[in-house]
């Protein structure tokens, strides 16, 4: 049984992306075979070099480095959304697999949640 | 029909979503139709559903009291991420006296925990439904 985490929110700006990484965190903790999917604004998690000291806020650069340490299976980015928020392989963080077709990634779990 | 267990999670906040409300129609109607609840577990904003401080004008609805008498009610564990309760201003004693905080609110049955009895469900119960807000 495995599960997939969904981030579709901007990683500053609402607390949800966040908190959709702890879900993923636990249940690595527990042993569960976890996924995260990032999509929609989700995607700019991924962007390099983020500098969000400004807004008094950490860098989820750093939490997310940490995922598959944590056990995280894979850290997936819908390609569209990439794209169409300007973000080439060579922005992105390492350790990203592209997905075309998130019907397939979807399929692939058996628990598909979303963090709010 | 095969009764089922289920896990409930609300991530969305009464008042500012329609969240608690409808998992609140959906839970009524679970366990009308036979199904089981396993636990409620309220993330994100949606902890400020265990607020017992919530005084909305006396012709509304008061969601956290109308949760609180449905869990009592049927005996349904109901559970506020710790984390999320934190951040939000939703203490229990415990947490008052670790953080030396005036005061605490949170509202019985709902209890305090970890993101385990999440994990829990997951893996327990026959289907987690989830109830967001429109963030």
């Amino acid at each position: 049984m495995s599960t997939l985490i969904i981030v579709d929110q901007p990683p500053y700006g609402t607390w949800a992306g966040r908190e959709a990484l702890d879900m993923v965190f636990s249940l690595a903790a527990f042993d569960q075979p976890a996924a995260l999917l990032f999509t929609g604004a989700g995607v700019n998690w991924l962007r390099k070099q983020q500098a969000p000291d400004a807004i008094g806020q950490k860098s989820v650069e750093k939490n997310l480095s940490a995922a598959p340490m944590f056990g995280v299976e894979e850290i997936l980015a819908d390609t569209a959304s990439c794209e169409r928020f300007g973000l080439g392989p060579e922005q992105l963080v390492s350790g990203v697999t592209l997905a075309e077709n998130l019907q397939d990634v979807m399929n692939a779990h058996s628990n598909v949640a979303f963090a709010g | 029909m095969t009764p089922l267990s289920y896990t409930l999670v609300i991530t969305g906040a009464p008042w500012s979503s329609q969240a608690p409300q409808s998992a609140l129609a959906f839970a009524r109607e679970l366990l009308v139709a036979g199904h089981r609840i396993d636990r409620v577990f309220l993330y994100g904003e949606g902890v400020l559903l265990a607020s017992a401080l919530a005084t909305p004008p006396s012709d509304e609805v008061n969601w956290p009291k109308q949760w609180a008498g449905f869990l009592a009610d049927n005996a349904i564990p109901a559970t506020v991420c710790i984390a999320s309760a934190l951040r939000r201003g939703i203490i229990d004693d415990t947490e008052q006296a670790r953080y030396e905080l005036p005061g605490n609110n949170l509202l019985e049955p709902f209890g305090i925990a970890g993101l385990g009895e999440w994990v829990e469900g997951n893996v327990k119960s026959d289907r987690v439904i989830y109830f967001h807000g429109s963030n």
